[in-house]
């Protein structure tokens, strides 16, 4: 926290300690949990008819939940980005946002597993993967790093919480008892003594350490799924650092946005302060330039070779059927963004929340694109098929259960505030009482 | 009233134009063809094979599902070879000499194979007929200097005795995969007055089997005298071929009991490194667990 006026530490809890919902939270909350159900009812459609449901069919196998998928992983990123990197290099100001990209990254990579088993049609053979499961495959690789991160990213979220589990247990008069006993379960052997701060210190910083190669895997193999296979827009030697870049774009752009709602919602602006939407502004312009020069790699090589099955995948994307969703992408998803966050106006809470919204959906576009109009374009020619193998679309189905696992996402944030300070309590003291002796 | 005169003029001007159209539509014209051919070698019985086809325009369509009769020398019940074989889907039926007819086959030099079809409006009571000569090719192998040397010898029955036949068009080639192979520079070579050709074998190293053996054919293709002749010889004029196979190796293609050693390690390294790790940090929890129950006692 970096703001020029010194709370005291009840004023600081109070502000920060989790809240009931308020009428507007009430109805976000409702509307979440009635687009889950919607797609948990198209979901159970899908078990009972099996995937004919979907508009899926033997060239476009991989749809709209493997696009929602790799969005996922992508997203879950920043967890590493904000948590590690930031803690690793010893930014302090990015202590208030630390929580926020945990649970983003928590939430996600708990409905990217989930979109998966969704995706294979069969759950109940899910475990076959780990029984059954080929070493020698990238899909193995990703069961194995998704387990991982969601392991770590679970532990990040916890081992800094602790510290805040002895605040909200001290007053057990503020909470409800389910909070009450859900407090004491997870923190209630925290006595904040400075033994066990320095285990918990010691802990947090081997997790930093262990999170980014992790971080960087998962989203690597996510790549490989693709470009392990030899189909044009998928056979490139870029996808890694080409997923990785963009996983570190939307996570950022995700952040911003919570950042504002929470801001907003919970009234922290003594917290989540301008300084932070200034110095996140920054760090968005240049993830959106790095993620933009991949994306000039990744198409203006293959563009100026013009092998011919790259040549109609190209041209499809460029100017063809999915041209519009294709410059909508690369326009709302990156570049305009740039355009706002590089003045210092555009680096406001409010512009830099709508660039935030654009980069996000920018970014789920994107997903789609690099999935689906590969699977379009095999290098084999489409013949004697029925004219549905040839063009996919999603279902109402598959929408119904893609919007209900981005909704799901949101609603685990949502509990998880009304339950959990979203920004730091302890490490928020502790700060300024350091801020305030240096001074 | 204009409008309706007019109308008038182009339904009276559609309806004279309709056989026009009904013409052009009909004017692809479909002609069933069936066409009949006999092949002999030293490694099969005689056989004949019929291939059913329509004409339509330039191109030649195969016919599936003609149901054909074979006969030798006349279309009679006693000379029939057999009874109704469909046509493949590449419009293609074989039918071989049967032994009941092994008799008649010995008792001349030449004969007629007739096919007759049915099952079809284009092809019903369609025949087919072709003559041939009995005639044989003898393939032999010489070599001298270094030179391998192939000579082939077209010999026809003439009177109970075979003679050798001048003036044959045939081919002499290496059995390979999908087709075969000239043994040198010529396409076809031609018999001389004693039935026979000498060509220079000039394939050296050409991958054989696994002790370097080589099939060479010699075949008379479409002779109107003599159909299709064809004789083999096994000779080991080529280099021996072992491939190596690595289907049942270690590989990243192999089946999920036959990974590389090198991924297992590297990939459980990774795994017991991290996992290790992640365990050591939950065994950390549980020490500040105890920590804070110590306190409070």
């Amino acid at each position: 926290m970096e703001n020029s006026i010194t709370l005291t530490p009840e004023k600081i809890t109070a502000d920060l300690y989790p809240k009931k919902f308020g009428r507007a939270g009430m109805i976000w909350t409702a509307s979440l949990i009635v687009i889950c159900a919607i797609g948990l009812f198209a979901y159970i459609r899908q078990l009972n008819k099996g995937l004919v449901v979907t508009n899926m069919r033997d060239y476009v196998s991989w749809g709209i939940y493997i696009s929602n998928f790799v969005f996922f992983v992508a997203i879950s990123l920043v967890g590493s980005l904000i948590t590690a990197i930031f803690r690793l290099a010893n930014v302090h100001w990015s202590t208030p946002l630390t929580r926020i990209a945990e649970i983003i990254a928590v939430s996600a990579i708990v409905f990217a597993a989930l979109i998966i088993i969704v995706d294979m049609g069969r759950p109940e053979r899910f475990l076959n993967l780990f029984i059954y499961g080929r070493l020698q495959s990238p899909i193995i690789w990703d069961v194995v790093v998704i387990s991982t991160y969601f392991f770590i990213s679970l532990l990040l979220l916890y081992l800094p919480l602790m510290p805040d589990l002895k605040i909200l247990n001290q007053d057990p008069g503020k909470n409800t008892r389910f909070l009450n006993r859900l407090y004491r379960f997870g923190g209630s052997f925290w006595k904040g003594t400075k033994d066990q701060f320095k285990i918990s210190n010691r802990a947090i910083t081997t997790l930093c350490i262990i999170i980014i190669p992790v971080a960087f895997c998962i989203h690597t193999v996510t790549s490989w799924l693709f470009a392990t296979t030899y189909r044009p827009g998928w056979d490139s030697t870029n996808f890694g650092a080409y997923f990785v870049s963009g996983a570190f774009l939307v996570g950022a752009g995700g952040v911003i946005v919570a950042m504002y709602v929470f801001r907003r919602a919970y009234h922290l602006e003594k917290y989540i302060t301008d300084l932070h939407f200034e110095k996140m502004g920054r760090i968005v312009v240049m993830l959106a330039l790095l993620y933009l020069y991949f994306n000039v790699n990744e198409y203006l090589v293959p563009a100026f070779k013009m092998k011919k099955p790259e040549a109609e995948h190209l041209h499809e994307l460029f100017a063809g059927a999915f041209a519009p969703m294709f410059w909508f992408a690369i326009l709302v998803g990156m570049i305009i963004p740039i355009f706002i966050l590089v003045f210092k106006k555009g680096r406001k809470p409010l512009p830099m929340f709508i660039a935030g919204v654009m980069i996000v959906i920018g970014a789920w576009f994107k997903r789609y694109l690099i999935v689906t109009p590969t699977l379009l374009h095999p290098f084999l020619p489409m013949h004697d098929v029925p004219d549905s193998y040839k063009h996919y679309f999603p279902s109402w189905e598959e929408w119904a259960i893609a919007m209900g696992s981005l909704a799901g996402a949101l609603l685990i944030m949502t509990f998880f505030v009304r339950i959990y300070p979203i920004i730091p309590i302890h490490e928020t003291i502790t700060e300024q009482n350091e801020t305030a002796e240096n001074k | 009233m204009k409008r309706l005169k007019t109308n008038r003029k182009l339904i009276v001007f559609l309806y004279l134009l309709m056989p026009a159209m009904a013409f052009s539509q009909d004017s692809v014209e479909k002609t069933p063809t069936l066409n009949l051919k006999y092949f002999s070698s030293e490694q099969n019985v005689p056989y004949v094979l019929v291939q059913s086809r329509l004409k339509v325009g330039r191109k030649f369509e195969p016919v599936k599902g003609i149901a054909v009769k074979f006969y030798l020398d006349s279309a009679t019940s006693s000379m029939l070879m057999t009874d109704k074989v469909i046509t493949d889907e590449s419009g293609e039926a074989i039918a071989a000499l049967p032994p009941t007819l092994k008799n008649v086959w010995d008792a001349s030099d030449k004969h007629k194979f007739i096919a007759e079809a049915s099952g079809n409006k284009d092809f019903d009571g369609m025949e087919t007929d072709v003559e041939i000569n009995k005639a044989k090719l003898s393939l032999d192998t010489a070599t001298a200097d270094g030179t391998k040397t192939v000579s082939v010898t077209v010999t026809q029955l003439e009177k109970g005795k075979w003679v050798p036949v001048k003036g044959v068009d045939l081919k002499i080639g290496i059995q390979r995969m999908e087709s075969t192979l000239k043994i040198g520079d010529e396409d076809t070579y031609t018999t001389d007055s004693t039935g026979e050709i000498k060509a220079e074998f000039k394939r050296d190293s050409l991958p054989g089997d696994s002790k370097g053996n080589l099939v060479l054919v010699a075949s008379v293709e479409d002779n109107d005298q003599f159909g299709n002749l064809k004789a083999e010889k096994t000779v080991p004029w080529g280099a021996a071929m072992n491939p190596v196979s690595t289907f049942n190796e270690r590989s990243l293609f192999a089946t999920r009991d036959k990974t590389p050693i090198w991924l297992l390690l590297m990939a459980f390294g990774i795994i017991g490194i991290v996992w290790g790790t992640l365990i050591y940090l939950i065994i950390q929890i549980f020490k500040i667990r105890k920590l804070g129950k110590q306190v409070s006692s």
